[in-house]
């Protein structure tokens, strides 16, 4: 199952990948991030991820730490 | 399989220290990942300029030198001659922003590319003065409003922006040229391997290779993220048109 890892402690809220996702699979969590904001969490439940790590490059913090594709 | 996970080079749990959304974070990461890529971690030395591009040296886990404020590629010149003169072949490249490179430094970064140095230059092009509060730079385009132009940039004032990437084109020396973008996933795919031929033409010893990459800072243009990457995407792009300018 393809999937993302990211690191909450790292994301200040640019939301640059929510709009990058193909899928649409990343949105805003309801955790308070460094930047006083909602940070981001992945929502995959139909296994729809397709491990292409596009999120990942967009990120300007890294905060997208892993992206692991089993397709 | 995984298909992403943090360069080598990116020092281990550091964070990344620049505003939300700048491109700074991303064109670091792509030097990271090119320098895995050509496995040259060990041999490689970065100059770190003044700016916002100065905190490099706090991610990237290379050697780094803190260059005075736009002698970057003078520093880089004297690095790369004190390396090539003592038979090692290491890498040795600047990642400097537009203020430093083209305002500050015009004179060290042409008379490198003039000469030919074998080294890599990286310019972070903003279009303004990042980390001192948004004045206005030698890349500010017509009409932006700088906190030093609140009118707009006028030509008949403060003349008109400069085009780096096709100002080195023009110096002998160079072998490689080319301004690059990050607004999509396209373009940071593109400026990456244009960041990894600029690195295998200083591993070749051709001369000169400089990459521009159009960079947005949102803070200073008061712009979401979002917006920033429309307006380098609609407005900066077509002034500044990203291409390879030169490749020897």
């Amino acid at each position: 199952m393809s999937h993302i890892k990211i690191n909450e402690a790292k994301c200040k809220s640019c939301y640059l990948c929510i709009d990058a996702c193909p899928k649409k699979l990343i949105q805003k969590s309801d955790n308070i991030g460094s930047m006083a904001q909602y940070t981001v969490e992945f929502n995959d439940t139909k296994n729809q991820c397709l491990g292409c790590a596009i999120c990942a490059m967009v990120c300007p913090d890294m905060a997208i730490e892993e992206v692991v594709n089993d397709k | 399989m995984q298909v992403f996970n943090v360069p080598k080079s990116i020092k281990k749990d550091c964070t990344f220290t620049f505003c939300a959304g700048c491109d700074h974070g991303v064109a670091i990461k792509l030097v990271a990942q090119v320098i895995d890529e050509l496995n040259i971690q060990d041999r490689t030395l970065a100059i770190a300029s003044s700016g916002c591009s100065v905190l490099l040296y706090n991610v990237l886990d290379v050697d780094c030198i803190e260059s005075p404020h736009g002698r970057g590629c003078a520093v880089a010149t004297g690095a790369k001659r004190a390396f090539s003169a003592n038979g090692k072949d290491n890498i040795v490249f600047t990642y400097q922003g537009d203020g430093d490179f083209a305002s500050i430094g015009l004179a060290e970064s042409m008379h490198s590319a003039l000469r030919g140095e074998k080294i890599t230059a990286i310019c972070i092009n903003n279009t303004n003065y990042g980390m001192t509060g948004g004045q206005m730079g030698p890349t500010s385009v017509l009409n932006q409003v700088t906190t030093t132009s609140p009118m707009g940039r006028n030509e008949q004032y403060h003349g008109f922006p400069i085009k780096t990437a096709e100002q080195i084109a023009l110096c002998d020396g160079t072998c490689f040229s080319a301004r690059v973008a990050l607004y999509d996933y396209k373009n940071i795919i593109n400026a990456k391997s244009a960041i990894k031929k600029a690195f295998e033409y200083q591993i070749k010893g051709l001369g000169f290779s400089f990459v521009e990459i159009l960079s947005s800072c949102p803070t200073n243009w008061k712009l979401s993220p979002q917006d920033s990457h429309t307006r380098i995407k609609e407005e900066l792009s077509k002034i500044y048109p990203v291409k390879v300018f030169k490749e020897k």
